[in-house]
């Protein structure tokens, strides 16, 4: 089995973000892995674990990848590759999906998982339109996937609890919720090594035209009648909720 | 045949056979040994002989416990008696004539009574005293060795009853030192009664007595190697070859490949020596935190179950294999090995001076390598590689603390200072601690100390991190911090968090940094002692908790307590202090684990411990991680108003008059 993960980096939301000019100054944040593609990609080591497969991580070079490449090599992927070419940080979804199909259609892939969403992709619209492009199976919010020949099977819950068990045909695309254990740690000195050691493979690609969405403008909600705002502060905003819970009787002095 | 004939043949044989076989057992220990991981244990001669002084001869550590010192002390002291025994026996059927004289002869009695003493008390103490300590440990090995103690005793009080008849009867030489046994005197004149002293009967009798002594000394020496009483052999070298350098350095050396320790060639022979060291006393186990917290982590144990795996490894010629169960994991469970706080309390209360956290810490890197670790831990371990600091918050927060303060604080960066101050993680984040931070600050700015810290360029000091077992992540931190504090201009470095303390001063070496690093209790303690700061002394009893960091590691007990002693405070010790405190609990990593397991939280017995002293109602510490951990305590026991855990630098506060509303309360009390 031939299992590919695709992989990006998002802002770090550890740190503030500040809107400069109706924009995220994108050069001058810190990135980390999305934990969504974290996510798939454990579950894809977890079935290389469980069957036996061999698994890429892919990602497209919108800036620096290579550490949280080489970090899904050191743990555990047999090749990762980087689609290089001239792509920015603001690269939109439909741009990169079609990057991520192009490059996976080529390579024949019996199964590709991602993370099912990504900060800055919250509607979780990678895995559908790379499925659609390459025009086959697709699942999201899934989680639990075991492979059986050339068929995959996954769980996708609902509220309240119902789950609901799939079977779907090989090749195929999975948007993964979750992964069966926590994404495992990888040491410091394991990822050095594997950067001395191990190479990412490079595919050159450009984008083509797509159509584009632009951003108009970015604000905070404006009150409207039934809303009260209680602003940034704190200690404001503290008083506030602990003034309704003991005005709801739900505090004890 | 004569008995003389007999015995000799009989003790040739026994030679042969017993020093064989321990020689056998000793090569494949040495070779096992060889084969292990290097370290350095021979430098230093004189401190080494000094300390073989005080812990085998004088019995130091033993006598911490005073009755298991001193039957410990009877029964070793015989050991040294038995030599003089073993001469004169074997001398007197070898060479008939031979005798020990009249002055060692008596010592030997002596030595009889003072042993039979030790096993009764011995007894005493295993069947009626059965301190908690000995759970775990092979009882029957216990008794069966004090059985065979008693054997030779008694032995040697009925060869010395014969001697004179076998002297006289069958060998034809005088007996000089008859009279000096006295107890074998005493027993002759029984035989004398019964008429039991003529050449068969006396032949019998001596033999009976030499094969009781001779044959289970040499039984023993067959036996030892593979017994807990190895440790009669293994003890004087394993002491001789103990930690010498600074106490608080996890590794002297930097790993060449990985510190990782998956099979019993990754451990070091001087590891592998204190396996087979280990008396199965439990002295570890009783001072051990985690143990106490009912979590199934026991020191003791972990050396037991260790030397037990590389046995059978031995046994089925394994030692080394990739193959073999996993040791970390398998041998020692994933829960032991996470449960330490590396908070160093077994290896300060090991009589034999077994190191148990380096093996602990080797063998969570090698769990850690196959990506297995707690998911809390896990966070912080990625929070340190992205942000610097345990909490996750952006290294641009980390000197938040300092601003809106009156007083300036220089960086140390970008102007020389005379005095830099390396903050560490909870005292700059930490909302609690923060507030002493800033007390410290305009403590040392009402001192006139020109100080200053690295503002964003310090990041985590990196003493956890090791201790989780990522040695990398260590060095990345370590060298980060190294780069800022060989970019800053300083005199001299102070911390206020004995964890970096710790990495600062005994971890950093390693990586090139030697610079003389202070606690900040050492720091103020000389700004008043030069007179820099008046205090006005503020009459108060208070009991100090010494964190292992500062005591244990650093040996950093005496001036937390002058300082003490300078504020006005007159303390009231618990217990379990100095080097022989007990950890918080926060240590190693755990204070970012989950609680599972955990029956009795260790700092909540420590809260326990401080509230038996009479008329004491503050708990004083001095590292940032004590301030959070018992406050939690005090707080979730309900205790506060009958104890209040306070930081030094409150008190320092208070003192030299910077007191706030709430502080001056320390005062009134
Ligand atoms: S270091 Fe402390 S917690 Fe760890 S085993 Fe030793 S005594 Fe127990
Ligand atoms: S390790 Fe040391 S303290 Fe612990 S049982 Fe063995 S000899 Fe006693």
């Amino acid at each position: 089995m031939k299992i590919a993960v695709l992989m990006k980096d998002v802002p770090d939301l550890v740190e503030d973000l500040e809107v400069e000019d109706g924009a995220l100054p994108l050069d001058e944040m810190s990135f980390v892995p999305s934990e969504w593609d974290d996510q798939a990609l454990e579950e894809a080591l977890l079935i290389k674990e469980e069957d036996g497969a061999d698994v890429t991580a892919v990602a497209v070079d919108t800036g620096d990848v290579d550490t949280m490449l080489y970090t899904a090599l050191a743990k555990g992927v047999d090749r990762a590759v980087k689609i290089v070419g001239d792509f920015s940080r603001s690269l939109t979804n439909r741009q990169r999906a079609q990057l991520l199909a192009r490059y996976c259609q080529n390579e024949r892939f019996d199964l590709i998982l991602t993370g099912v969403q990504a900060i800055d992709d919250l509607d979780g619209q990678i895995a559908g339109l790379v499925a659609g492009l390459m025009g086959i199976g697709h699942a999201s919010v899934v989680r639990d996937v075991h492979v059986a020949q050339d068929r995959v099977r996954f769980v996708q819950e609902y509220s309240g609890g119902k789950m609901a068990e799939f079977d779907l045909a090989c090749p195929a695309l999975l948007g993964i919720q979750a992964a069966r254990k926590p994404p495992r740690y990888v040491t410091i000195a394991k990822v050095r090594q594997v950067q001395k050691s191990a190479e990412i493979d490079e595919v050159e690609d450009s984008v083509g035209e797509t159509p584009v969405v632009t951003v108009r403008r970015l604000y905070k909600p404006e009150s409207g009648g039934h809303a009260e705002m209680w602003g940034d502060d704190v200690e404001t905003v503290a008083n506030h909720i602990v003034a309704i819970l003991e005005e709801k009787k739900l505090l004890r002095g | 045949m004569t008995v003389r004939t007999v015995l000799m043949i009989f003790t040739v044989a026994m030679i042969l056979v017993s020093g064989g076989l321990f020689m056998r057992r000793l090569a494949t220990l040495i070779r096992v040994m060889k084969g292990a991981r290097p370290a350095q244990r021979t430098d230093r001669l004189g401190a080494r002989v000094q300390s073989v002084v005080e812990h085998v001869l004088l019995h130091r550590r033993m006598f911490r416990i005073t009755y298991s010192g001193l039957l410990h002390y009877l029964i070793f002291s015989g050991f040294v008696v038995l030599l003089i025994d073993i001469v004169e026996t074997v001398g007197e059927i070898f060479f008939p004539g031979f005798t020990v004289g009249r002055v060692l002869a008596p010592l030997v009695d002596i030595w009889v009574l003072l042993v039979a003493l030790g096993i009764l008390m011995a007894l005493y103490n295993r069947l009626v005293i059965r301190p908690a300590r000995f759970h775990g440990s092979d009882e029957k090995d216990a008794y069966l060795i004090l059985g065979l103690i008693a054997a030779i005793i008694v032995g040697i009080v009925i060869h010395d009853s014969f001697f004179p008849f076998v002297a006289r009867e069958v060998l034809h030489v005088a007996d000089p030192v008859a009279r000096s046994h006295f107890l074998g005197w005493a027993l002759s004149r029984v035989w004398l009664r019964l008429g039991w002293t003529g050449p068969t009967a006396a032949s019998i009798g001596y033999a009976v007595g030499y094969v009781m002594d001779m044959g289970v000394v040499l039984a023993f020496l067959a036996y030892l190697p593979y017994s807990k009483h190895f440790h009669i052999f293994a003890a004087v070298p394993n002491i001789f070859l103990r930690n010498l350098g600074p106490k608080g350095a996890l590794l002297a050396q930097p790993p060449e490949d990985t510190m990782a320790i998956r099979t019993f060639n990754d451990f070091t022979w001087k590891d592998l020596l204190d396996l087979y060291t280990c008396t199965e006393c439990g002295r570890c186990q009783a001072v051990c935190p985690a143990h106490a917290a009912g979590q199934p982590l026991s020191p003791k144990m972990v050396i037991l179950k260790l030397r037990d795996a590389l046995n059978e490894q031995l046994a089925a010629k394994t030692v080394g294999n990739a193959d073999t169960p996993p040791i970390a994991g398998q041998v020692i469970s994933q829960d032991e090995l996470w449960a330490c706080t590396t908070c160093g309390a077994c290896q300060e209360a090991c009589p034999v001076f077994i190191e148990h956290v380096p093996k602990i810490v080797g063998l969570r890197a090698a769990l850690l390598e196959d990506g297995d670790i707690e998911a809390n831990a896990q966070k912080v371990l990625v929070a340190w590689d992205r942000q610097g600091n345990s909490f996750g918050q952006p290294a641009r927060k980390r000197p938040a603390w300092a601003k809106g303060l009156d007083v300036p604080i220089k960086d140390a960066r970008k102007e020389p200072v005379d005095w830099l101050w390396f903050v560490g993680d909870f005292a700059a984040l930490d909302p609690r601690v923060q507030r002493l931070s800033q007390l410290i600050a305009r403590l040392l700015h009402q001192a006139g100390v020109d100080f200053g810290i690295l503002y964003e360029g310090e990041v985590n000091a990196g003493n956890e991190a090791l201790r989780i077992g990522e040695y990398g992540l260590f060095e990345t931190l370590a060298q980060k911090n190294i780069q800022a504090l060989n970019q800053a201009q300083y005199q001299r470095i102070f911390t206020t968090d004995p964890h970096s303390l710790n990495a600062l001063k005994n971890e950093y070496q390693k990586l090139g940094f030697h610079r003389e690093v202070r606690h900040y209790t050492e720091a103020f303690l000389e700004l008043i002692e030069t007179g820099r700061l008046t205090v006005r002394p503020l009459s108060m009893r208070a009991t100090y908790h010494d964190p292992c960091y500062l005591g244990r590691w650093n040996g950093i007990v005496e001036a937390p307590r002058r300082l003490l002693e300078r504020l006005g405070v007159e303390l009231v010790e618990m217990p379990r202090h100095g080097v022989q405190s007990f950890c918080c609990g926060a240590g190693g990593g755990r204070i970012w684990m989950e609680e599972t397991n955990i029956t009795d939280r260790p700092a909540n017995q420590r809260i326990r411990e401080a509230m038996t002293l009479p008329d004491v109602h503050y708990f004083v510490v001095a590292c940032p991680k004590d301030v959070s951990m018992f406050s939690a305590s005090v707080t979730a026991m309900g205790v506060e108003n009958a104890l209040r855990v306070v930081d030094m630098a409150e008190l320092l506060a208070v003192a030299v008059g910077l007191e706030t509303a709430e502080d001056a309360a320390l005062i009134s009390s």
